[in-house]
């Protein structure tokens, strides 16, 4: 881990987690899979029963153990396969961002979506954006754990 | 080898800067109007002008987050060293802390077991205190047989007697410091008794006490008495008391891991916590407040006299200025020695 | 303000009489300046022990939770507020309470006036009128109240009466908060550097004591999330990175439920100012849900409802 720190930005390949949930966005990533989309092999997949399932804990911690970036995605609000997940999940996230970058953690290092299990394409698209925005702003200092 | 030595005020920069070169300087610092001991490479960062630091110096010896080892995979284990092997002078100490030095030493440089962590630093490091002269208003040290003026846990005593500092070499550890000190001279006479006065007249200030004759006995008695709900009402159960306290010395040890590497780190953890004697099964000894609170009395001021002879409270007042809802020892105490007697169940 | 006390300790040896309360919890002196203590008062003739000063300072909702007793408690706005969040949570049993609300409920910051005494001790401080007169050695100073007032009363005006049961003291004048979060607004014109450093240098002062937590009415939890072990959120260890986590984690277990009552920052021994955090999500949430904790006991948490057209541009 120590030694992606020290290469330069163009060598940096970060690592970020994904916390995906099953119903969704997890079952979009797998059809990006199966269509051969190609999208960055940095990403961890965490897979979640409902976006509403998870706690600002995760996203903090993934930035304590040494990810560079997290990104969180779920239903489309309406569409939660447990009917509300998404839409208690989506107030908690708009604090939580607003926290994170409020304390200076950078903007761009936490991303939110919406993917359903249909939306192959959109799913590599921010995937792409996804990475791309993180391994521009580099190797994650704050917050990290020594 | 002069055990008595003195030095104008204007020169103690000088001598601190030159200490500071040899030795790591601990000293009183201001940061946001909070005094607290800091490593100081320069004199002028230093202030003597204070009451007391907020937190005591136990942390030197007895950090609140050490670690014992480390373990991995690779390495197996190894532990951590110091990287910085100079000695360490603790400047301007008050007497109150040092004695609490003292008091931890029963503990961690016991009959039965010596803390290897705490000892390493303890006998490396050098400690000069600084007379009060002004004692604060929440300050009951003679009540504990010590004052402003006792140099039990000093190896040097320093008194401000205006201009000038008097030092007093108290073992052969602060006669060794001492006689490197540059830009000093002999005191005479005259420096000597005003040294002397102005500690008899800080004593005289000092206005609070507590009784401690029969308080440990009196303790006993007390096992089941419903003195405790009412001492123990109003208390919220964090760990200021504990943790600014210089004697209070409970630990919890824990592994700090992943994958396949880790570290064992010693925390200071609180009696007054909730869940300070959760046992795995779930049960909780001291479910309550009122029996945390029975317990911090009953350790500080019963089985500390019944293990070592003397009571692990210094009277330093940090507990009552900074705890949130203002409890008071002095209050607490006095409660206790005129509370009746409970025949034990 | 003798007029607010002489009432607390009538209505307290009422209550306690009839049988109405088994506890009444208020403030008592402790002969020490500036300081006051919670008091636990079960029997009428210990009512003249109750008092009424500007350095009542404790959130007294604080010691409501787990309790079973009819109980009357005496409440300052904000801590009516605490009392009302409590209720909507179903921590308290409403018909067990009365809330003797006391209007008059300006609270003097200690440090602030600690600020003027040159680092002296404080020997004796006297109120008169509006005026508060501090002494120290070779130091006495006439200081006018409103100037030594905590911001978390100054920055929250409101009228709880509906909510009390009893109230004593005139109607507060409720003059609008000017911008309460004026600090917190200036901070995030900062560049992320700057606000890290700022709440990096903050939250190192942290010895982890929790007094914040303990401190605080709405923390009641009785297996807080930093003392779990698996998963093991926080560490023990004083680590920053995992102290910012911990105020980072309970500043958001206050989303929607935070009254601004400063209970924390008057517990924490550094001064740490905590309010930088509770206050920056407090305005998040007013001004995104349009909810304000500690209003009306009827309305639904923020963080427990969602309307269908809640703000998600951030969402992609």
């Amino acid at each position: 881990m120590s030694d992606d720190k020290e290469k330069t930005k163009e060598e940096f390949e970060p690592k970020i987690i994904a916390f995906l949930c099953s119903w969704c966005s997890y079952a979009g990533a797998d059809l990006a899979g199966v269509s051969r989309l190609q999208y960055s092999a940095n990403i961890k997949i965490v897979k979640v029963p409902c976006s509403g399932r998870i706690n600002p804990f995760y996203i903090l911690k993934s930035l304590q153990q040494g990810a560079d970036g997290v990104w969180v995605s779920g239903c489309h609000p309406g569409d939660c396969h447990y009917l509300t997940g998404n839409y208690f999940a989506r107030r908690r996230f708009t604090i939580l961002k607003r926290l994170l970058e409020y304390i200076g953690i950078e903007e761009g290092r936490v991303h939110f979506s919406w993917v359903s299990a249909g939306e192959g394409q959109k799913f590599a698209e921010v995937a792409r954006e996804v990475a791309e925005s993180i391994k521009k702003l580099g190797p994650a200092k704050r917050l990290v754990k020594k | 080898m002069k055990k008595l030595k003195m030095i104008n005020k204007k020169d103690i920069t000088k001598l601190l800067d030159e200490l500071a070169k040899n030795y790591r300087l601990l000293a009183p610092v201001e940061k946001d109007g909070i005094v607290n001991f800091t490593e100081v490479q320069n004199g002028q960062d230093i202030t003597l002008d204070f009451y007391n630091s907020k937190e005591p110096l136990k942390k030197l010896f007895f950090p609140q987050s050490e670690t014992l080892y480390c373990y991995s995979k690779e390495q197996g284990r190894t532990v951590p060293e110091e990287q910085d092997k100079r000695r360490k002078i603790v400047f301007g100490l008050r007497p109150c802390d040092a004695k609490a030095a003292v008091l931890l030493d029963n503990v961690f440089d016991g009959a039965d077991f010596k803390d290897p962590y705490y000892l390493e630093k303890r006998e490396n490091t050098i400690i000069c205190s600084l007379a009060c002269n002004e004692p604060q208003t929440s300050c009951f040290c003679t009540s504990l047989g010590l004052g402003p003026g006792d140099k039990d846990g000093s190896d040097i005593f320093i008194v401000d007697i205006g201009d000038k500092y008097l030092f007093e070499a108290v073992t052969q550890k602060g006669q060794k410091l001492l006689d490197e000190m540059t830009g000093t001279y002999e005191p005479e006479d005259k420096d000597i008794k005003k040294a002397q006065t102005l500690i008899t007249e800080s004593e005289n200030k000092i206005k609070k006490q507590i009784e401690t004759a029969c308080l440990s006995e009196k303790l006993d008695e007390l096992a089941d008495s419903p003195i405790w709900d009412e001492l123990a009402e109003k208390c919220i159960g964090c760990g200021i008391c504990t943790y600014l306290c210089p004697t209070c010395h409970c630990f919890a040890i824990v592994d700090e891991a992943s994958d396949c590497k880790g570290c064992r780190v010693r925390n200071w953890d609180s009696c007054m916590f909730g869940n300070f004697t959760l046992e795995a099964s779930g049960h909780n000894p001291r479910p309550t407040g009122k029996e945390r609170m029975r317990q911090r009395i009953m350790h500080k001021f019963n089985y500390f006299v019944k293990n070592f002879d003397a009571n692990a409270c210094v009277g330093c007042g940090r507990c009552f200025r900074n705890c949130p809802v203002h409890n008071d020892l002095i209050k607490v105490i006095e409660k206790i020695n005129n509370a009746k007697s409970e025949p034990k169940k | 303000m003798s007029d607010i006390q002489q009432q607390i300790q009538e209505h307290a040896k009422k209550l306690l009489s009839d049988k109405t309360v088994d506890l009444f919890i208020g403030y008592k002196d402790i002969n020490e300046p500036m300081l006051t203590e919670p008091a636990f008062i079960r029997d009428a003739k210990d009512a003249d022990q109750l008092i009424w000063n500007p350095f009542c300072e404790h959130n007294l909702a604080k010691y409501l939770v787990g309790r079973n007793e009819k109980i009357a408690i005496v409440a300052k706005t904000n801590d009516v507020r605490s009392i009302v969040v409590l209720i909507n949570e179903q921590q308290v049993i409403r018909e067990n309470l009365t809330i003797i609300g006391v209007n008059c409920d300006d609270v003097i910051d200690r440090k602030k006036v600690e600020a003027e005494m040159d680092g002296k001790d404080i020997t004796s401080a006297q109120i008169k009128d509006d005026k508060l007169i501090v002494k120290a050695e070779k130091i006495s100073k006439t200081l006018k109240i409103k100037n030594y007032l905590h911001d978390s009363c100054l920055d929250n005006k409101r009228d709880m009466s509906e909510i009390c049961d009893i109230i004593i003291g005139e109607k507060s004048s409720c003059k609008t908060e000017e911008d309460k979060y004026a600090k917190i607004r200036e901070l995030e014109q900062k560049t992320p550097e700057e606000r890290w450093e700022y709440f990096k240098k903050e939250l190192s002062k942290c010895i982890r004591c929790y007094a914040c937590r303990n401190a605080c009415p709405l923390c009641y939890c009785k297996s807080c999330f930093v003392d779990q072990k698996f998963p093991n959120w926080v560490g023990q260890t004083t680590d920053l990175s995992d102290t910012m986590c911990f105020h980072i984690m309970r500043a958001l277990h206050t989303a929607g439920r935070c009254v601004d009552c400063g209970a924390c920052v008057r517990a924490c021994p550094n001064g740490i100012d905590l309010r930088m955090l509770t206050g920056k999500i407090e305005k998040d949430v007013k001004e995104l849900f349009g909810a304000e904790a500690g209003l009306n006991p009827e309305t639904d948490n923020p963080m427990t409802s969602y309307k269908e057209d809640d703000p998600e541009d951030f969402i992609k």
